[in-house]
């Protein structure tokens, strides 16, 4: 096998529900030793999270931890037992990173603060992921990936004109507040290769989603433009910026079947009126961008009588042949079956699992032409890696972890 | 300078697609120097605008995205003009380019012909869907690559109640965000890579790739049960229909009331709040005791009751209220807000999260949005505003001689 980015690079991964996992997953891909800690009488909710590939959850059987801790390890550790947390502090000693999303307060209240976590390792880099970072006067609020999307403004930018707020139908904010924090321990990885120093990186997931709204953000500021105010805002389908027309998804044949059109400039225009409609290209309505804009309603039933006659998958090879933006709104079952961009680039992987076997799994992103990703295995069962952890990382002998099992630490 | 990438000097041939990468690099320490056409980057004509003024210095997208970077212009069909990008990405040690495939190569920039005598160059290609398969050279924009990644058919609302709703487009570039959220990954991990080995790559960033696997459980859902999820008004995609999480408040936002309480000293304390407003007094009832049947997404009666229960609570209250009375009793409930009102909450103030913008010509100050994460030794650093339209050409065309 190849070396990967992040060989050598352990981390001590105290995070659970999506937006942690999502974090110490990219660390696991391109190679880290991701060393989950778990605590039966903690248990990481996903754990039993649909889908569940059998009726009852097992703590092992959902197909949704199993995709978002791949490549990683689990080891039983009750932290609260003294000696329990005595362990936890040798394998923190033993990592170049720790990462959490507990809410603000909870490291802290295990003495395990940033001064603390400095103290057992003076290198190491810690980084907090919670909803309202660690500083600020609601920092014992709390979020999931719906609250950050609602807080940032997210949810409210996404929508139909004169209808609620679709906002992002999952939780957009997991995955990226993940996103961010994996960019931020690689930054401070390198920091800490050119100097020795490790230090605290602390995340809001709100923040990060606000990062998301920039610009709106300033054409709020320096406009004054609101889009509480606004009844063109959410634009829905219609372009926001740049302002272009067509900018639609548009009803195609077939049980919700949607297929997405945009014409950026004069030249995709052109070509997706000759195949909608040949007369639409001299249409004087049509004729520039501002006047297409100005005549969109007509625009998009033109188009949208179009494609209500053509297969979906049809049209966008039509379109995109001529240089149209187009693409089909596809499902997960989309991608899977039927995308051949997917995979010709062997986006699908399977790999074996002990409760759920064969499983698929999709692939890492982006590829690195020397030393890429990995796909080495599938999620840990439940302390699965325990025993191997405690000789190979804590440096524990056989004597000393069959006492501390006994005493009930190990579990 | 204060960030962690203080010693990354690179090269960024980027329009809308890939700006954000360069951003996120330039932000925490690295000399970004973006190469420009002379009549500028397509994405200065991307607004909104400052003041409705259209020109190359006026797009407020352009100005946000390209903080603490260098503008170079360029003519890239023009010899001397070339020879000096070359000199200048010999230098790098780290290029960013979004142009279709094979685009750079014309211009003997392509990773090959720079990494022949620049043996450590990290290469980042972001391209919709990467450099190779049978849709290379597709065509998107923001709106068809969340289509065709999976995300915008999760968006939308109920088919029972708006049956012709579409699925809809989320706003403000977050298919290019992604896709630059994960060239970052990419990056960092060839330059730890390059910390230790010494050697650069190529890196291949595709924008399908990186939203097909941001999609939370629509992805597993099809790889475990062959399921498809279907889109719900303002709320995850599911397999099943799920009680609604958006209320309108008195005030007229919404309230996203995300669960009633894991458990029952949260449920409790709940309750007794909705009580003493007047509202629930038949939740005392046992069968409201169990947690699970407590669960909007199961679509049990009781869920159902205290959905209503809380909606016409919420009906009578202000938003603000609802919002902090309901995190100080433990439950993770938002408001809906609008973009331009998140700015009003005084915790991000606190946090020192917002920072001004140090543009001249504006005739008051401006906040925009600061750093997406606080490192305490090499913090983000906003150091100078977006460049204007080959603003530092001289200064760096100085340093090639």
């Amino acid at each position: 096998m190849n070396d990967m980015p992040l060989d050598g690079i352990r981390v001590c991964d105290l995070t659970w529900i999506i937006a942690g996992p999502v974090c110490t997953r990219v660390l696991a891909d391109f190679g880290a030793e991701v060393i989950r800690v778990e605590h039966e009488q903690a248990l990481d909710s996903i754990r039993m999270g649909r889908p569940l590939v059998g009726e009852t959850p097992t703590g092992n059987n959902s197909g949704f931890f199993n995709y978002i801790s791949r490549n990683k390890k689990s080891i039983a550790l009750n932290a609260r037992h003294p000696d329990g947390h005595d362990v936890l502090r040798r394998l923190i000693a033993a990592s170049d990173v720790v990462v959490e999303n507990f809410s603000a307060s909870v490291m802290d209240s295990w003495g395990l603060g940033y001064d603390q976590l400095r103290e057992i390792n003076p290198g190491i880099i810690y980084c907090s992921v919670s909803g309202f970072g660690h500083s600020g006067r609601d920092k014992e609020f709390t979020t999931w990936g719906p609250t950050a999307q609602a807080l940032s403004g997210l949810t409210y930018m996404s929508g139909v004109p004169g209808m609620p707020s679709a906002g992002w139908g999952y939780s957009f904010m997991d995955h990226t507040a993940g996103y961010y924090a994996a960019n931020a321990v690689m930054m401070a990885l390198h920091h800490r290769n050119r100097t020795g120093e490790g230090q605290w990186i602390d995340m809001s997931q709100v923040e990060a989603g606000i990062v998301l709204t920039g610009p709106a953000v300033l054409d709020a500021q320096v406009n004054g433009t609101s889009w509480r105010a606004d009844p063109g805002l959410p634009p829905g389908n219609h372009a926001w910026e740049p302002k272009v027309a067509p900018h639609n998804a548009y009803r195609a044949p077939g049980e919700d079947r949607w297929l997405a059109i945009a014409a950026t400039n004069d030249a995709e225009w052109t070509a997706l009126a000759s195949i909608v409609e040949p007369h639409l290209e001299s249409d004087p309505r049509f004729a520039s961008n501002e006047s297409r804009l100005e005549h969109e309603l007509a625009l998009d039933e033109a188009i949208g009588a179009w494609v209500a006659e053509h297969d979906a998958y049809d049209a966008m090879e039509l379109l995109q042949g001529a240089g149209v933006p187009a693409g089909m709104c596809q499902t997960a079952g989309d991608r899977f079956e039927r995308d051949p961009q997917l995979k010709s680039r062997d986006w699908w992987h399977v790999l074996p699992h002990p409760e759920l076997g064969d499983c698929d799994y999709d692939g890492i992103v982006p590829k690195l032409s020397l030393a890429p990703g990995q796909m080495r295995k599938s999620s840990p069962t439940f302390g699965e890696d325990t025993a191997d952890v405690m000789r190979d990382v804590v440096g524990m002998t056989d004597e000393e972890f069959f006492s501390l099992t006994e005493l009930g630490v190990f579990m | 300078m204060s960030g962690p990438l203080t010693d990354l000097v690179v090269v960024e041939f980027s329009d809308q697609l890939g700006q954000l990468a360069g951003k996120l690099l330039a932000d925490m320490g690295a000399d970004v120097i973006k190469v420009e056409p002379p009549h500028g980057s397509a994405a200065r004509k991307v607004g909104p605008f400052a003041s409705a003024e259209t020109g190359p210095e006026r797009s407020l997208n352009f100005w946000y995205h390209n903080t603490n970077k260098r503008s170079f212009v360029a003519d890239l069909d023009d010899p001397d003009s070339l020879a000096e990008v070359q000199a200048l990405c010999a230098r790098a040690n780290l290029i960013i380019e979004d142009r279709a495939p094979g685009a750079l190569a014309a211009y003997g920039l392509d990773y090959e012909a720079l990494s022949a005598s620049n043996g450590g160059l990290v290469y980042c290609s972001i391209t919709p869907f990467g450099q190779t398969g049978p849709w290379a050279n597709w065509k998107v924009n923001d709106l068809v690559a969340l289509a065709l990644g999976g995300p915008m058919m999760m968006n939308g609302y109920d088919i029972a109640t708006y049956p012709d709703a579409p699925p809809v487009h989320g706003i403000g570039d977050q298919a290019f965000n992604t896709a630059c959220h994960f060239a970052v990954h990419g990056i960092m991990a060839a330059v730890l890579y390059r910390d230790r080995t010494g050697k650069g790559q190529h890196i291949d960033c595709a924008m399908h790739e990186a939203l097909s696997c941001t999609v939370e459980v629509g992805m597993p859902y099809w790889l475990y049960m062959r399921q498809d999820v279907r889109r719900q008004t303002g709320r995850h995609a599911a397999a099943v229909v799920t009680e609604k999480w958006t209320y309108t408040a008195a005030d007229g936002r919404d309230v996203l009331v995300f669960g009633v309480g894991r458990n029952n000293s949260q449920w409790n304390s709940l309750k007794q709040w909705l009580q003493a407003a007047g509202f629930g007094h038949h939740l005392d009832e046992e069968r409201f005791s169990d947690p699970l049947a407590r669960q909007p997404a199961r679509g049990t009666e009781e869920a159902k009751e205290i959905m209503a229960t809380v909606s016409a609570f919420i009906g009578e209250s202000s938003s603000e209220d609802v919002y902090r009375g309901a995190q100080e009793r433990g439950l993770p409930w938002g408001v809906v807000l609008a973009p331009e009102e998140v700015i009003a909450d005084p915790h991000w103030h606190d946090r020192g999260f917002y920072v001004q913008l140090p543009e001249e010509t504006l005739t008051k100050p401006v906040l925009m949005p600061g750093a997406p994460y606080q490192f305490s030794a090499t913090p983000w650093e906003l150091r100078r505003r977006a460049p204007r339209l080959g603003e530092h050409t001289e200064e760096i065309r100085a340093t090639l001689r």
